[in-house]
């Protein structure tokens, strides 16, 4: 179930998450039940695997802002590794970002059922 | 002196959040939306045109770079570029560090980093922008009228618009009000006097009206806008003004044109050229101070803008047709074919046959009426030369001069230059002047007549008795005929049958030595008391209405006959 402490207890920063949210819980979880199913997380997978950096850099990046703001950090720091590189144009292999991303936001989803 | 914060005292201001991420939109709006009224945005395009359409009212943008269609850079110069909309103050969201300073460069008031900051950080960034701004506008100052501390032109419409805002629904009414001759009075009593009294209608005014229902401004010189809750009768307002102005030196009448219960689908500007146009149908009207638009007023308008912007076409494309009356001479026994008038038609490939009571003072005022007169001469022209070489026969035909027309110092060699082209001579084209273009500048029309008439021209002076002639001056001009103005024949048949003012101008034709031409005669009755008072000439549809040249062909047959 989706509560503070089992956010908390994926290692998100709950007090600075709720406090954009003026500390309104349910406004909280309903914005966390939308980023899972943010289009971008796929967006960024076909991107990275047709090599389109640019396409992922703007996935990315989107999902690094949207994620930041709830923070969910376990989430958002990979995505912020991710969109470093990617600002470069990194032409690297990036599936243990994507691994640790697709990981991570499993185990958010899993507390939304 | 007020100041604009003073606008937002009851209501809220409005901010747009632009932002592609519904999640980034839906934080900002849970932040803002206490405060502000909040509008979205999510592409750079979308922001724009919202932008637009709130430009007077909206307060401040958020907003975010990195969008879909148009990024938040491109938007930022675009706004920055554009003077109606450089003035709203932009906040950049931006998770980068190099795209601050970027945004500060291009404009932007401030940035905002994502992640966001705590709220109350937001909020306060986000007022002290606003509050920059406006301050900034203040100090602008042309936000006031000087003269009368009533609000200026260039900060009204907004101000209407945010009263729209605060108040959707009401009934409101747009009015322009000006003060009859008022740059007499200046004249008159000097400027000092014409600003006292300006200052008098506005405090008038501001008595009449609340700032709670109304916004007042003065457009200029003696031009005031009311924005204002309906109310059915503002006769209140003429007769207060006239009131308080009761110890100037000259009485002050207000004039007051009416836009009764705006659509507000309009623009404010709209609604207040509508006030415009009602007020401007009383102009010279002393008795009516109060005059209300109505749709037909703006049908009529359009409808004389699309005459005028379709005249050129009209004219290459030979839309315009002459047609010709007879006028016959009614001295012998049986009336005998003199002579024709030549009239135009407007045959519009949409709107069908115009008449030229429609369309002639409308080119009249535009200055259109020359080139239309100078292609009827030659329309004319070329009509006598063809009957000419194909019948063997002709009449002269008179054509109309406008009195704009006769300052042209190079009419006649326009008459002229028409008469050799086509064949003609002066003897077949006589020239019909509006009794009217004698009275002002009377010698230099008089001197332009006798020249044409030195040439050979036959001058008939149309419309006599409408135009006011001094008799003193009637025998010294050059004239070769008098035409009655129609209302002689129409007042001396239609009630009493009185006849006696025909008789009277016929006596002064007579001691002129020149016919008397009487036009719009329709029944026989007409023609046989005309005849009898030795009127000499007669035109009307008793003989024919206008005819196209072909039809007016057999009056050439029957009189060869």
């Amino acid at each position: 179930m989706l509560t503070i402490n089992a956010l908390k207890q994926l290692g998100c920063n709950t007090d600075e998450g709720l406090s954009r949210c003026m500390g309104n819980e349910a406004f909280y979880f309903k914005l966390i039940g939308r980023v899972v199913d943010d289009k971008n997380f796929q967006a960024l997978e076909d991107a990275v695997a047709a090599k389109d950096f640019d396409a992922a850099f703007e996935a990315a990046h989107s999902l690094k802002g949207v994620l930041g703001n709830l923070a969910l950090t376990p989430i958002y720091e990979p995505v912020y590794e991710l969109t470093e590189l990617l600002r470069e144009r990194k032409d690297i292999d990036y599936s243990e970002y994507l691994k640790t991303i697709s990981e991570k936001r499993s185990e958010l989803a899993g507390l939304l059922v | 002196m007020k100041r604009s914060t003073d606008l937002y005292v009851d209501g809220k201001r409005n901010i747009l959040v632009a932002d592609d991420e519904m999640i980034n939109r839906e934080l900002l709006n849970n932040i803002l939306c206490d405060e502000y009224d909040v509008l979205m945005a999510e592409d750079g395009e979308m922001a724009y045109d919202v932008i637009k359409k709130n430009r007077n009212t909206l307060s401040l943008i958020l907003l975010d770079l990195m969008m879909p269609k148009l990024n938040g850079l491109d938007l930022l110069s675009r706004l920055k570029e554009d003077p109606d909309l450089k003035g709203i103050p932009v906040i950049v969201l931006t998770s980068d560090q190099a795209s601050e300073v970027e945004s500060l460069v291009r404009g932007a008031a401030d940035f905002i980093p994502k992640p966001y900051p705590q709220p109350d950080v937001i909020r306060a960034r986000i007022s002290r922008s606003i509050e920059l701004a406006e301050d900034r506008q203040i100090i602008s100052a042309t936000e006031r009228d000087e003269l009368t501390g009533l609000y200026s032109y260039e900060y009204f419409s907004r101000y209407a618009e945010q009263f729209d805002k605060y108040h959707p629904n009401s009934d409101m009414d747009a009015l322009c009000l000006d003060v009859n001759h008022f740059h007499i009075v200046n004249e008159r009593f000097g400027m000092a006097k014409g600003d006292e009294i300006l200052r008098k209608i506005a405090g008038c005014l501001l008595t009449v009206f609340s700032s709670s229902d109304s916004v007042i401004c003065r457009k200029n010189a003696d031009t005031f806008l009311v924005y204002c809750t309906h109310r059915d009768d503002y006769t209140l307002i003429t007769d207060k003004v006239s009131e308080v102005c009761c110890d100037m030196p000259t009485s002050v009448k207000l004039r007051i044109g009416v836009y009764s219960s705006c659509d507000k689908k309009l623009d404010v500007r709209a609604r207040f050229d509508r006030a415009k146009i009602a007020a401007d149908l009383i102009r010279n009207n002393y008795s009516v101070f109060i005059s209300t638009f109505d749709e037909t007023l703006m049908e009529n308008e359009l409808f004389a803008d699309q005459l005028v912007d379709e005249f050129p076409k009209a004219l290459a494309e030979k839309q315009f047709k002459v047609f010709f009356q007879p006028k016959f001479n009614i001295e012998g026994d049986k009336p005998v074919l003199s002579s024709a008038e030549a009239l135009v038609r407007w045959f519009h490939p949409t709107l069908g046959m115009i008449s030229p009571g429609k369309f002639i003072p409308l080119f009249e005022e535009d200055g259109l009426i020359s080139q239309l007169d100078e292609y009827i001469w030659r329309c004319a022209a070329e009509t006598i030369a063809d009957w000419k070489m194909r019948l063997g026969i002709s009449v002269p035909v008179s054509v109309n001069l406008s009195r704009a027309e006769m300052y042209d110092p190079a009419l006649v060699d326009t008459f002229e230059k028409i008469t050799s082209e086509t064949g003609t001579t002066a003897k077949d084209i006589y020239l019909e002047i509006t009794e009217s273009a004698y009275v002002r500048d009377g010698d230099q029309i008089v001197d332009r007549v006798k020249e044409l008439r030195d040439h050979g021209f036959f001058i008939e002076m149309d419309d006599f008795g409408s135009g006011y002639s001094s008799l003193n001056m009637i025998s010294e001009l050059p004239i070769d005929a008098l035409k009655l103005d129609m209302m002689f024949i129409r007042n001396a048949f239609d009630k009493q049958n009185d006849t006696r003012m025909i008789s009277i101008v016929i006596d002064i034709a007579d001691y002129l030595g020149v016919p008397v031409i009487a036009e719009g005669v329709e029944t026989e009755e007409q023609y046989l008391a005309l005849k009898k008072l030795g009127c000499t000439i007669i035109q009307g549809y008793y003989f024919s209405k206008p005819v196209p040249a072909e039809e007016f062909e057999k009056f050439l047959v029957e009189k060869d006959a």
